[in-house]
This record gives C-alpha cells, sequence and structure tokens, in this order.
C-alpha cells in the first residue's frame, strides 16, 4: 500500500472517517514497523467528519500499543486538518483555504517565522477573528518554526516530530498535552471565523485525546496508517 | 502637513473656484490646500485673483505675473494635470514656476470634459494651444503697442514678451492691464506657434504636477473632503442588478452607535444607465458606524429579472451565438466561397468574462443640499454628466448644481459614470445634512459597470501555401448600448473597436455581430471592447503561424500586409467611428502598424524568442487611432505557473505632449493587461457577482510584474493620438502566444490563472 | 472606552468604539486623510501606517490595539517631504493617480530602515502586500533603489 500523503482533501475525511474500519487502517495491508502481533481490533464508532472521538472510544482496543497508536491518528485528523496544516508548511510560505492554496497576498516565512518586514504576519492578523474584514486572528499569530512543518508527512512522520523535543520546541509529553488542550493559537482552528470549516471537534476533546495518548505511551501509527 | 480639505461656508458662499490639489509644478507645493494638522475649519486656498488678463475660460494672467491655467479634465493619474497646463504654458510662453494650476468644475463653458476615451490630447491639442496663444497675441500686442513696434518683431517666452532688436523685456504681469483693455482676438486671427518652439513639451522629463502632495498623503482626493457638520453613508444595493427591496428592518442598524438614518433610496427603472442602484442607506457620524450599521440592516429583496444569471450558462449561450450567422458589419470579397476551396481552416473560439475596473479607491462622493443648491466633490471622470445626473435627481436646472472635481484615485472608465454622485445629491437631501456616500470595495466590485462579457469565433481559411485568403469573425457580446435601451447585439460603433478597423491583407473577409441579452451594467474599461478583439485577433494569427510552422512575427507581418492606408472600400465597411477622431488625420494605416512590430520585435532581438528556459509571444493592435505592439517573455514560475520575466512595448501615438507621463501610461498598461489576462475576471451565480474584493478578484501585485520593462515612443509629428488605453489591449494576446510558446498550452480563455490551476 | 495614542508625534485621545479600525479613526475623527481605504480587508495595503515602527494595515487593526502605543502615518513620515524614499518618488515621477502611494512610502520605509540596501527579491517581498492598479511597480522599484543609494536599475 503506498504510503499516503497526509490526506487534505474535505472530502477524504468522510470516506476515511465512515468507511475504514481500523483493522485495514493498523497495518493490514503493508509492513508493519512493530515486532508485536497485530490482531485487528474492533471498529471504532462512527463518527461525522467533523466530530471527533472520545477517549472511552478507544478503550475496547486491549492492547494498549495499538490503543495508543489510534488515539494518535484520532489526534492527526485535526493536526492535518486545513485550519492546523495551514501554518505549518514545509516551506516558506502559508497556505490557505481547503486545498493548500498558497496564501495571497503572498506572505512569507522570513527569518523567525514570523513574517518579513512590511509583510509581518501581524501587520494583518490581529489576536481574534474580525468579521466585517475576514481576517483571521489569534494571539501570536504566525507560522510554527519549519522543524514543525507538516504539510506532505505522514501520521507517522508527524507523531515522531511531535514526540522530539529537538523539533517540538523542547517540549516534554505532557507539555504537548496541555499545549494541544489550551494553547490560545490551537483553540483558534476551532473558531476560524467567516466561512471558514473549523477542524473537528473542540479544543478540550483534542487535549482530552493527547492525554490518553500519551498516557497510553505517546506510541506512533507505523509508515501507512490512515486515520 | 496635510489635513482634508475642509470647505467652509464663507468659502462657499464667496464663491471661490478652489484648487484643489492645484500646484505648480514641485515648486509651491502647499500653495493651494488648506494646511491645519488637525480636523476642524481651514483656511480656503489662494484665492484666483479676480483682476487681470481672462483672454478665455482656460487661463488669467494677474498683474502680479501668477498665470492660472485651468485643467478641465480629470486627473486620475494618466497624468493630465502634467499635461494640459504645460502644453497651454509653453504656447503662451509661461515659466510653469509662476503658473498654478486650477482644476475646473463641471461647466459647458469648458467644452467637453469627459474624461474617457484617450482624448484629452487627441481631441483637445488644438483647442489647448489656442487657448495659450489667444493670451500670448493679446500679450504681444500690449507690449508692441507700448514700444511702438510691429507684433510680429516680438517674443513671448519665460513668462516675458520681448523685443529682441531693442533688447526691450517686460514681464506678463506689467502687461496685463493694457492686454486686458484689447479684444479678444477671434480664431483665425490666433496663430499657433511651429511645433519647435514648443520646448518644454515633448522634453525628455516633465515633472508630475501633483507628486510633491501625493508623497505627504497632502493631495485631496474624493473621500478626503470634509464638510462641517457632514455624514457618512454606506448603501446596501441590490444584490441582482434591476433588484428591488421588498422590506427593510432598520431596527438593529438604528441601535449601531453613531447611526443616524436609515433612507431608503430610489428604484431605478430600465433603462438604467446612470441612475443610481436603488437599496438602503444607513447614514452615520463616520464610516466604521455606517458599515457596522449596514450590516446589521435586515433586508429582504426581490432580486428580479436578472435572478437567472448564470456566467457558466451564459458563456454557453454566447459561444451558440457566435456558432450562428450574425450581422454583418464588414463584407470584403467572398467568405463562403474562398473557404470553401479552402486548403485548410485554422479556427477557434475565444471567451473573454465581465472585468472590473477596481480603482484603488472606491467610488465616493460628498454632496450638500442648501437653500435649492447642490454642491458637490466628487473624484468624477465626467462632471458635466454628474452635473446633469444630480440635477435631474433632485430635480433642479443644472445650474443650480456645482460638480468640484478632485483628484481621482484611479478611475479606468468606472468614474465616468455619475450613479455614485447623484446617491450622495439623494441622501444630502434627504438627511439635510452634508454627507459623504462611500462605497466599500465589495461595492465597488458587486455593482459594477463591467466590460462586457464576450466570446467569439474566428476562421482563417488558408491556401496551400499557408497564405490566409479569408478571415471570417463573429463576436457576440452584451454592448454599452444596453444602458440606455434594448440594444441585442453590438453595432458599428461597437465593432469599430478592433473588428471594423482591423488592417488585413487579406481579400475576403467578413466580420458579423451577433447577440447577447446584457444581465449586468456595461461599461467602459480601460480599452474597453478591443481587450478581447485583441485577444481573439492576436492569437489566432500566432496560432496560424505555428499552424504554418513559421515565425509568428513573419506571418503577422504577411497579415497585416504592406504599408498602405485603408479606405473604407478596402476594409469592407460603410462607415467608421474611429474614436470620433477624423479619417483624413488618423486613417487605418497599416504602415504604422507594421513599424510598431518591426521596432517592437527589434527591440527585444526576437530572434531569440525561445531558449535559456524563457519564451516570447507578440502581438499588435490599433486602438484609440494608435498603434501598439508587445513582446513578452514567459518563464516557470513556482506560484502561478507561468510568469512575465521582461516586456516590450512601441506606440506610435502621434505627436506625444509629455513623454514622461507617455512611459508611465505604457507601464502600467502592461500590468493592467496582465491583471486582466492571468487573474481577472467577474462572474455570476443566481444573478449575484461571486468576487467581492482583491481575494478573489486578483489583480497584478508587484512580483507579477517584470523587473524590465522597455518603452520605445516612436518619434512623431503628425497629429496626437490616444495614450492611456492602447498600451492595454495587445498583452493578452502576447500573453497567450508567449505561454504557448514555453509550455504547448494554447489558453483562448481568461483569466489564464483557471486554466493553468492556480 | 478611552484609547490614548501617540500619533505623529502628538497624544491623541480617542473616545471612540474600540474595535474601530485605526484607519476610520485617523481619517474621519483626526481628520488624518494621508491614510487611505482602498479594501478593508487588509490585501491592498493602501492604508498602510506604523504601530511602534512596524507596518500595518490599519483598516483591519483596531484602536484598542494601539491604545498605549506609537502611530506614525505619511503626514508625520517627515515633516516636510523630505524622506530620502519621497524625494525620489518626486524625482522618478512614481505616483500615477498617487492613491496606493502612502502605503507604499509606508512600507518603503520600514524596508529600508529594516534592510538599508535590500535586493530586488527583498524589495518584491516587502512590497508585495501594496498594490497598485496604476502598474506604476517598475517606478517603485527603481525608487526604493535610488532611496537606499543603489543604481535604479540592475546593471
Amino acid at each position: 500500500m503506498p504510503s499516503p500523503r497526509v490526506a487534505v482533501h474535505p472530502t477524504s475525511f468522510i470516506a476515511l472517517t465512515l468507511a475504514l474500519p481500523l483493522a485495514v487502517a493498523l497495518g493490514g495491508c503493508g509492513p508493519s514497523t512493530s515486532l508485536e502481533p497485530t490482531a485487528p481490533a474492533p471498529p471504532l464508532r462512527q463518527v461525522g467528519p467533523h466530530e471527533l472521538r472520545v477517549p472511552a472510544d478507544f478503550e475496547p482496543i486491549a492492547d494498549v500499543k495499538q490503543r495508543s497508536r489510534a488515539l494518535f491518528l484520532e489526534v492527526s485528523r485535526v493536526l492535518t486538518h486545513p485550519r492546523c496544516i495551514n501554518c505549518h508548511p514545509n516551506g516558506d510560505v502559508p497556505h490557505q483555504g481547503m486545498s493548500l492554496a498558497l496564501h495571497d497576498p503572498p506572505a512569507l516565512r522570513g527569518p523567525d517565522d514570523h513574517g518579513v518586514v512590511g509583510m509581518e504576519c501581524t501587520g494583518c492578523h490581529q489576536d481574534r477573528n474580525l468579521e466585517l474584514a475576514r481576517v483571521p486572528g489569534a494571539p501570536k499569530w504566525a507560522l510554527a518554526p519549519i522543524e514543525m512543518a507538516w504539510v506532505g508527512k505522514t501520521a507517522h512522520a508527524i507523531c515522531e516530530q511531535l514526540k522530539d523535543p529537538k523539533r517540538n520546541g523542547g517540549k516534554t509529553l505532557d507539555e504537548i498535552a496541555h499545549h494541544n488542550g489550551h494553547d490560545e493559537l490551537v483553540a483558534w482552528g476551532f473558531y476560524p471565523g467567516a466561512d471558514r470549516e473549523p477542524a473537528p471537534g473542540t479544543q478540550a476533546q483534542l487535549g482530552a485525546l493527547t492525554e490518553a495518548w500519551v498516557k497510553s505511551g505517546a506510541e506512533c501509527p507505523p509508515e501507512g496508517a490512515n486515520q | 502637513m496635510s489635513s482634508p480639505v475642509v470647505v467652509t461656508r464663507r468659502s462657499f458662499l464667496a464663491g471661490l473656484n478652489l484648487s484643489l490639489g492645484g500646484l505648480a509644478l514641485g515648486i509651491f507645493p502647499d500653495s493651494a490646500l488648506a494646511a491645519e494638522p488637525s480636523a476642524g475649519t481651514a483656511k480656503p486656498a489662494k484665492e484666483s485673483p479676480t483682476a487681470g488678463l481672462d483672454p478665455n475660460v482656460f487661463v488669467h494672467v494677474a498683474e502680479t505675473g501668477v498665470v492660472t491655467i485651468v485643467c478641465h479634465r480629470s486627473e486620475m493619474g494618466q497624468g493630465v494635470r502634467s499635461s494640459i497646463p504645460v502644453l497651454l504654458a509653453d504656447e503662451l510662453g509661461a515659466d510653469m514656476a509662476r503658473v498654478v494650476v486650477q482644476q475646473a468644475d463641471g461647466d459647458k463653458k469648458y467644452g467637453d470634459q469627459n474624461t474617457d476615451g484617450s482624448s484629452s490630447i487627441r481631441k483637445g491639442y488644438d483647442d489647448v494651444r489656442r487657448a495659450g496663444a489667444t493670451a500670448r497675441v493679446m500679450l504681444i500686442a500690449a507690449a508692441a503697442a507700448r514700444w511702438k513696434v510691429k507684433p510680429e518683431t516680438c517674443e513671448a517666452r519665460n513668462h516675458a514678451v520681448s523685443h529682441p532688436p531693442t533688447k526691450r523685456t517686460l514681464g506678463f504681469g506689467d502687461l496685463v492691464k493694457d492686454a486686458a483693455k484689447l479684444p479678444v482676438p477671434k480664431k483665425e486671427d490666433v496663430k499657433l506657434r511651429p511645433k519647435s518652439e514648443l520646448t518644454r513639451v515633448s522634453s525628455a522629463s516633465l515633472p508630475v504636477l501633483d507628486a510633491p502632495a501625493l508623497v505627504k498623503g497632502a493631495a485631496a482626493f474624493g473621500a478626503d473632503v470634509s464638510l462641517p457638520g457632514m455624514l457618512i453613508a454606506v448603501i446596501a444595493r441590490p444584490p441582482v442588478v434591476g433588484g428591488k427591496v421588498v422590506r427593510v428592518d432598520p431596527a438593529r442598524a438604528l441601535a449601531v452607535p453613531g447611526v443616524k438614518r436609515v433612507i431608503e433610496m430610489p428604484a431605478p427603472k430600465r433603462p438604467y444607465a446612470f441612475q443610481p442602484w436603488g437599496g438602503v442607506a444607513v447614514v452615520a457620524e463616520n464610516t466604521w458606524a455606517a458599515m457596522r450599521g449596514r450590516a446589521a440592516l435586515e433586508i429582504t429583496w426581490d432580486h428580479g429579472e436578472n435572478a437567472t444569471y448564470d456566467s457558466v450558462a451564459f458563456r454557453d449561450d454566447l459561444l451558440a451565438s457566435v456558432r450562428a450567422p450574425g450581422t454583418p458589419l464588414r463584407n470584403t470579397g467572398d467568405v463562403d466561397a474562398a473557404f470553401a476551396k479552402a486548403a485548410r481552416v485554422v479556427e477557434a473560439e475565444y471567451v473573454v468574462p465581465h472585468l472590473a475596473q477596481a480603482p484603488m479607491e472606491p467610488p465616493a462622493a460628498i454632496a450638500r443640499v442648501e437653500g435649492g443648491h447642490c454642491e458637490v466633490w466628487a473624484p468624477t471622470q465626467h462632471p458635466q454628466a454628474a452635473r446633469k445626473e444630480a440635477a435631474r435627481v433632485l430635480g433642479l436646472s443644472e445650474d443650480k448644481v456645482t460638480i468640484h472635481v478632485t483628484l481621482l484615485g484611479g478611475g479606468f472608465g468606472r468614474k465616468s459614470k455619475a450613479d455614485f454622485v447623484s446617491e450622495a445629491a439623494f441622501i444630502a437631501r434627504e438627511a439635510a445634512a452634508p454627507v459623504r456616500v462611500q462605497w466599500t470595495r465589495e461595492d465597488d466590485i458587486h455593482h459594477g459597470y463591467y466590460n462586457a462579457v464576450n466570446a467569439q469565433r474566428l476562421r482563417a481559411a488558408l491556401d496551400e501555401r499557408g497564405k490566409v485568403i479569408a478571415w471570417h469573425h463573429r463576436t457576440a457580446f452584451p454592448p454599452i448600448g444596453t444602458l440606455f435601451g434594448d440594444q441585442d447585439r453590438p453595432n458599428a460603433g461597437d465593432l469599430q473597436q478592433g473588428v471594423l478597423d482591423l488592417a488585413l491583407d487579406i481579400p475576403n473577409v467578413r466580420a458579423e455581430a451577433c447577440p447577447a441579452k446584457a444581465h449586468a451594467r456595461i461599461g467602459w474599461y480601460r480599452s474597453v471592447y478591443n481587450i478581447f478583439h485583441a485577444f481573439a485577433v492576436g492569437s489566432l494569427i500566432d496560432e496560424i503561424a505555428h499552424a504554418r510552422g513559421e515565425d509568428p512575427r513573419d506571418v503577422l507581418l504577411e497579415i497585416i500586409g504592406p504599408a498602405r492606408i485603408h479606405s473604407l472600400a478596402d476594409l469592407g465597411i460603410a462607415k467608421l467611428a474611429n474614436y470620433g477622431s477624423p479619417l483624413t488625420e488618423h486613417p487605418v494605416d497599416a504602415g504604422r502598424l507594421r513599424t510598431v512590430v518591426e521596432r517592437v520585435t527589434a527591440a527585444a532581438k526576437w530572434s531569440g524568442r525561445k531558449k535559456d528556459g524563457r519564451a516570447f509571444g507578440l502581438a499588435a493592435h490599433r486602438s484609440f487611432v494608435a498603434y501598439a505592439a508587445v513582446v513578452l517573455a514567459v518563464v516557470p514560475d513556482a506560484r502561478h505557473k507561468v510568469r512575465v520575466d521582461e516586456a516590450w512595448i512601441t506606440m506610435d501615438a502621434g505627436t506625444v505632449v509629455n513623454r514622461e507621463r507617455v512611459h508611465a501610461q505604457l507601464q502600467g498598461a502592461i500590468a493592467m493587461g496582465i491583471s486582466n489576462t492571468m487573474f481577472g475576471g467577474i462572474t455570476m451565480k443566481a444573478g449575484i457577482t461571486e468576487q467581492s474584493n482583491f481575494r478573489d478578484m486578483r489583480i497584478a501585485r508587484i512580483g507579477d510584474v517584470p523587473r524590465k520593462i522597455h518603452i520605445d515612443i516612436v518619434p512623431s509629428d503628425g497629429p496626437p493620438c490616444g495614450v492611456g488605453e492602447p498600451g492595454v489591449p495587445p498583452v493578452g494576446p502576447a500573453l497567450a502566444n508567449a505561454v504557448f510558446a514555453l509550455t504547448g498550452q494554447r489558453i483562448r480563455e481568461m483569466p489564464f490563472a483557471r486554466a493553468l490551476g492556480v | 472606552m478611552s484609547a490614548r495614542i501617540r500619533v505623529n508625534g502628538v497624544e491623541k485621545t480617542l473616545d471612540v468604539d474600540p474595535d474601530m479600525p485605526l484607519l476610520w479613526a485617523l481619517r474621519d475623527v483626526l481628520g488624518l486623510t494621508g491614510t487611505k481605504y482602498g479594501c478593508g480587508q487588509a490585501l491592498c495595503g493602501a492604508c498602510t501606517v506604523h504601530l511602534d515602527g512596524q507596518v500595518v494595515r490599519s483598516c483591519v487593526t483596531p484602536v484598542r490595539r494601539a491604545d498605549g502605543h506609537e502611530i506614525t502615518t505619511i503626514e508625520g513620515l517627515t515633516p516636510d517631504g523630505s524622506h530620502p524614499l519621497q524625494r525620489a518618488w518626486v524625482e522618478l515621477g512614481v505616483p500615477q493617480c498617487g492613491f496606493c502611494q502612502a502605503g507604499q512610502l509606508m512600507s518603503a520605509a520600514a524596508l529600508l530602515k529594516s534592510k538599508p540596501r535590500p535586493t530586488d527579491a527583498e524589495i518584491d517581498q516587502s512590497m508585495a502586500g501594496n498594490l497598485c492598479r496604476c502598474g506604476t511597480y517598475p517606478r517603485i522599484r527603481a525608487a526604493i533603489r535610488k532611496a537606499a543609494g543603489m543604481p535604479e536599475e540592475e546593471r
């Protein structure tokens, strides 16, 4: 099975969340990076594309490591949603919209992820959304550093990246869980303003899922795993 | 320090003609503007001295020696304020350092003030010169009388009259008293100088009159004028053309702090012309409150007859229209017979959507209606039309309406429509207060007088050697005439733009106008129908060249044919409106078209047209009786797939008054052509414009425009031609041809961004 | 709410809706009309001013954000039009209609303050937020280079 790019097309969310039993997703057809036997896990509760599962939904997965991987895959549904991934580009230009369009006006990363002179992120983006002007906003609006790039990366790669203190801003796992559950910029993804589609679920749910993932050992899904 | 130009009651009553932004060339930068750092009443501009020499409405010479020159055309960046006064001053012999430029109000006494159609110099050249020459003749007569010499032995130069044989000199100011007693000479007694004596004009670099004020933020555009007690109005207009208000609940709007009134606008009746759009106005103490108030209105609309207008479906209608015979408006030889025996046929269909002018300054106008008089400040291209429309809306006679013309932050045709002026006049009367009507950018893009949407079918019949023996052109678009009445298809006046005046060395030519209904207000947009006619013609010629496997430049020159004047009979037409210029002065001249092609391709080193990852495209077009040719070099681009890397443009515009501003117009034409072709386009769904701001109606940014734009203005002594518009039409086809040469993709529909997927 | 903002070196008190964009406070309330309205969505740059020296689009910057800070508008760039950029703009005939030029100048001024000798790429990147419908972009580039003491065009 080809290693999938992290899906960003909106309809793929529907296809993947509703149609794929977790058994297929977790290495049913391809080499697994884990040496443990992968017994098929029970199918997860079906949810709509804008809904996040809760930690309790993963309890039926007996194997802790498998449960942990599944939890991360659920978290990655938020991370790879356009509202989040648009500011985690793997180049110097932020994205916009639902299809990884390049930001227009042509904004650039700049020397420290906050834009270039004359085109600083906070030159246009405020600390909250503007409705009449349509400009999205949240405190500390800026790009994620290049080592936190997610565009073009698999769930496996994002997971490894997130766990690596050299690439996650020196955070411990608990700090990551807290960040997901409480950071203001993360919060924005769920309340993006105007007619922008929010990331699935709520920030509280994201925080809970991340905590559950950390508590279950912060396992990373194998390469080739889908949501 | 700048301020808004605050017009006090005193200055209004004194009836002074204030100079809004009128400046001497860079020498007296603050002379004409009220200058207080904060809002409040300001001192009126230096008054025009009323005693002095007034040979005509265009020039006044004061006893102090100050020469006041009236600019009767609107300044929208084309440089008319830096050109007309200089031309007049040069003819007069005045020193621009001692000239004050005054902007004319809308008044028939100034003749044609409609700043449209690239005509200010083209149509005004002789009149402007004569106005200055008249003053010169009178000053010389006064000096000659005083010195008791013959006038022919005197000359006027550097703001003085001199008598070289006796070395006597008198400044203009010293002659005014005597000159003012003389009768104003008749037109036939005023001789213009030989052109060689016009030393300022045509010099390489004239200053931009208003630049010193502009760079300080001190120059007044429409929305910068402030009147005591002024309110701001923002209007919710019907989303669909012809729509009406069924019901409005103003309660939430009135609850917004600062909102004073909610006023329903009169609904326009067909034909729409320049009538206000209707809808509901929110009037408030400041612009922000008015915008918030408008957002809080609850309105039920009856969208009316155009609610089914869908651009996707209409595109099919247009294509169906050009696939059927239309009204022949140009016919030579026998096109059908020629096609019947053609060795091969090259044919294509081209589509160009509505385009919006989107000047950087959205429309705004200020009106005050008091004591049966209406006074307006507006960035209008057509102040006399604005006067007529405001008078009509208020039920006043025109002499009770005064239109002051501010600087325009761009026009491109949008601001020759008086709708926004009428809106201000109406609301000012209803609100019993001075009012600024402020259009938002969304208003400007939603409620526009768009360039006509168009489809064309072009077919060329080739003989066995590849020579084009017949040319069959069908074009369908809702023309501007639909604003004024029922016109179901373009007429000859419309097709003069790039179809009827097209020089072709082809014996069998037929052009047909095909039907198209108007579901939007159609308007003028910088070069108008030439945009799409040049696109199709320039592209097809290139397609013919590639079908023949030959150099596009050679094929273009072959199709243009030898240098000769094409008569009406040659063109196969009954008459040619010729942009309002006499055909005797401005014939259809294939030689001039050849020349611009030859010059531009030489400048671009055309033989290198495909190498080093770059490819060239070429096109040429006659419009507004000028001739322009463009070569664009395109390269691949990460963001937009293709990018214009370098541009060459050659223009023959006859006698040029301000070479420096012509240079700027041509630079701008490249940018605007790229905007139209790559990014622009207005589409409708259920009658509502889908675009709303620069995020979905994109225009070229600095990075989209090449670093090197080479400008070549053909030296000429011929009568002046249009300058503002003719640079635009060849850009679209040149880009299509360059993209094809680079990528092999032939794009026949604008905007290219769609075909390129960017 | 009462906002206190230092505008062009002068302390101003603004008793307005704290969400009012600075643009309208500057124009409608303080009468500083050099800063222009072009789009209201931070897409065109005509409204560019400096907030504590940084380029911001005043059409989306609420008064609340400027409270207690310094704002410089085109009127305050220099008292007399003597900034090298303003001089270069006049010498090279940069403005056509001129409406976008205050915003262009404010962006360019910030650029040169940070990068006294910018490359062509840096000029395009930093000026990308300022639209010019008249298309005087080539002269904007040339004037920035001239003001920076560089040759107007790459030789």
